[in-house]
């Protein structure tokens, strides 16, 4: 028994040698077992190419001339998060069951519908247009008024899209970055982007709830708990002296992906 | 051809390979199917989720992060920019009665709150334990926070910073009801973990009952070099004029345009892998370096800053919160591990620990060879060997490993060692067998 697993052993090992062979390379393990990684990795013959410092350098090369109030904002943002915002968010997770705030967030997420429609329209895109409207139907009616998701569970997923997004989908630069209080890191571009999103909310009033906000001050405190609440980012979280530069370059990439997709 | 003349050469390895894993080191069973047999992808992406054992809830687990003010000189002395790391934090999750408790130490860089310290959290805690987590002594609010020289990289202050944020909790907690102690550690937090329980067997606060290095660098200088050595990769072609970043980025938007949907999660790094665009092992290498480099980076600025060395930051430099400390993040980037240890940890460490004869003289190689033997895996050869508390796990493709280093762990752990074939550096930690494998170590 022992033999035959052995022998097995044996032939799987020499069956993944030999498959390795077939890239050129074999990969050549030394008496202790040690299969040393590197050895089939090429490096650079010249000394002085510095790839990483090149590319580090170049990506630390974002627009930021308000970067002095930026940082001040970054501060603010950080310690309000620490002191009232997760502390909310806590006591919430802790008053509603898991079920309740899935709800609300795919109540607000619904609603948040509406300027994707409208931005993947803006950049003909129809096929994502089509999706997004298909998902507003189905999930303002048998996902009673977005509360539950039935959309997702039939194949439609979701997107997002932004007027940021389409003013950079038409060539728009981000211009200078911006770190706006409270809703974090941004630039010139994402931030009228916002605006009019924003805008849009309002005057389209799906299901009634921008203006019943204006009335109940709630709802909206209800939306930014949930906002806080769905949104993965904590400040600290790179654990790094530098996590100003971190975040700033990581926001711009994503974007640059974003639009570009 | 090559294949033909290298097939009699797979034989002799392979069998060679089959021999030395039976020699001495537990044998791994046969049916160990870790599926990414890649070392950096495996790295880089750990286990796919479906091979990942059966975890508690986050909202099942009882935890608070906890503070501590160990350096209270500090809240003066820093800037305000350091403001949320001027108290030191750790994790605790406790369970509802008396249970063992493990202190779990975090790899290079890493704080207590990682994806990898979280992961080892819910497994102890599945089984039974308290678990306490504490950031590595190189990370940035570990640095800040808890050590007081904060020039880490000499094993034996590392540990000793440790075992003073440990004792410090033991008291924090002494509500808390302790059946025994256990301590583990991953990585760099591996080879601390030795570090910390020779320094137990002294000091007797805790009288470790079972210690588990999980992946833990042998020669530390030997890993660090192969570390640093990874952004040398020929990772862009020499005629392309693109940084490796904006390759990167390339890479993404080729791949999102081709799915026509943009998401970041588990299954796209997968299927990334397996798409045109996939990352060779060269650029895989990179990126692991980069990540390397980065950790330096922080290290670097934190310590020169602190100990106001003028090295990076300037010694009068005024900093509060709106200041740019870009251009300080560009030299700190600019200047390696080994940098960092030239710079730095050796002239620090000839100061403080060198026994004093000529203190002043500048560093040799020969003070970075004692150095290097001191705070390596070496140094506690003989405890090792004898002290039956000890167990090791590493895999035959880690890329923090050296020529030699297995036989070391061969030598001094024989049958306390579990090695498998497969997971370069930490890949295969949350694969199941391992999960499995770890707590039968500390139920033994």
């Amino acid at each position: 028994m022992n033999k035959t697993h052995s022998l097995g052993n044996y032939c799987a090992a020499s069956l993944l040698l030999l498959s390795l062979t077939n890239f050129s390379h074999a990969q050549q393990v030394d008496d202790d077992g040690f299969k040393n990684p590197l050895q089939n990795l090429k490096f650079n013959q010249h000394a002085g190419q510095h790839e990483f410092e090149r590319a580090a350098l170049d990506a630390l090369h974002i627009s930021d001339p308000l970067e002095q109030w930026n940082r001040r904002v970054y501060h603010f943002n950080y310690r309000f998060d620490q002191w009232v915002f997760l502390p909310v968010v806590k006591g919430y997770t802790k008053v509603t069951p898991h079920f309740l705030r899935k709800g609300v967030s795919n109540f607000f997420s619904n609603l948040g519908e509406i300027p994707t429609l409208a931005n993947s329209l803006l950049q003909l895109k129809g096929h994502r247009a089509m999706e997004t409207t298909a998902r507003i139907l189905f999930n303002t009616t048998f996902g009673l008024a977005g509360v539950w998701d039935p959309a997702t569970k039939m194949g439609l997923a979701k997107n997002n899209e932004d007027f940021g997004q389409t003013l950079g989908y038409y060539g728009v630069p981000h211009g200078p970055y911006l770190m706006l209080p409270l809703l974090g890191p941004s630039n010139v571009r994402d931030t009228g982007g916002l605006v009019a999103d924003y805008t849009l909310d309002f005057s389209v009033n799906w299901l009634n709830v921008a203006k019943e906000s204006e009335r109940h001050p709630e709802i909206f405190a209800l939306k930014i708990v949930d906002q806080r609440y769905i949104t993965k980012l904590r400040y600290g979280q790179l654990n790094s002296p530098f996590e100003y530069e971190k975040i700033r370059y990581v926001y711009t990439k994503s974007r640059e992906l974003k639009i570009a997709e | 051809m090559l294949t033909r003349l290298l097939t009699p050469l797979c034989f002799v390895l392979s069998s060679l390979c089959a021999l030395s894993f039976n020699a001495l080191a537990k044998p791994v069973p046969a049916d160990y199917q870790f599926p990414l047999t890649n070392a950096f992808e495996a790295t880089i992406a750990g286990t796919p989720s479906i091979f990942r054992p059966q975890l508690p809830d986050d909202a099942d687990i009882k935890q608070r992060d906890y503070s501590l003010r160990l350096r209270p000189e500090r809240e003066f002395t820093l800037p305000s920019n350091f403001w949320p790391v001027k108290t030191f934090r750790y994790r605790l999750a406790e369970q509802s009665g008396p249970a063992p408790l493990i202190f779990i130490i975090a790899g290079t860089g890493a704080h207590y709150s990682s994806s990898t310290m979280e992961y080892l959290k819910k497994l102890f805690y599945g089984a039974g334990f308290h678990v306490a987590q504490i950031s590595s002594p190189t990370a940035y609010d570990f640095m800040v926070g808890a050590s007081p020289y904060a020039t880490p990289g000499y094993s034996p202050q590392d540990a000793r910073d440790l075992y003073s944020v440990m004792q410090a909790i033991k008291k924090q907690q002494d509500n808390l009801e302790v059946t025994e102690w256990h301590l583990t550690g991953y990585s760099l937090g591996g080879l601390q973990a030795a570090f910390v329980s020779h320094l137990d067997e002294q000091e007797q606060a805790f009288n470790f009952k079972r210690v588990l290095l999980i992946n833990p660098p042998v020669n530390l200088y030997a890993s660090i070099k192969n570390l640093s050595s990874l952004v040398n990769t020929q990772a862009v072609d020499s005629n392309d004029h693109r940084t490796f970043y904006e390759l990167l980025m390339d890479k993404l938007t080729r791949y999102f345009n081709q799915k026509g949907h943009f998401d970041f999660n588990e299954a796209v790094l997968f299927d990334f892998q397996n798409s045109k665009q996939k990352l060779s092992d060269n650029q895989l290498a990179m990126l692991i370096g980069s990540a390397f480099r980065f950790a330096s980076a922080d290290i670097n600025f934190t310590s020169d800053l602190i100990n106001r060395r003028g090295i990076i930051t300037p010694a009068q430099q005024k900093i509060n919160d709106g200041t740019s400390l870009t251009p300080f993040f560009k030299r700190a980037l600019l200047c390696d591990f080994d940098c960092y240890i030239e710079q730095q940890l050796l002239p620090f460490w000839k100061v403080h620990f060198k026994e004093q004869k000529l203190a002043l003289e500048s560093p040799t190689t020969e003070d970075f060879e004692s150095l290097s033997q001191a705070s390596s895996l070496y140094a506690l050869a003989d405890y090792l060997s004898t002290t039956s508390k000890i167990g090791v796990m590493h895999n035959a493709d880690d890329i923090i490993l050296g020529t030699g280093d297995l036989g070391f762990l061969k030598e001094n752990f024989a049958e306390r060692l579990t090695l498998y074939p497969y997971g370069g550096h930490l890949g295969n930690l949350d694969y199941r067998d391992n999960g499995a494998d770890i707590l039968e170590f500390f139920h033994e």
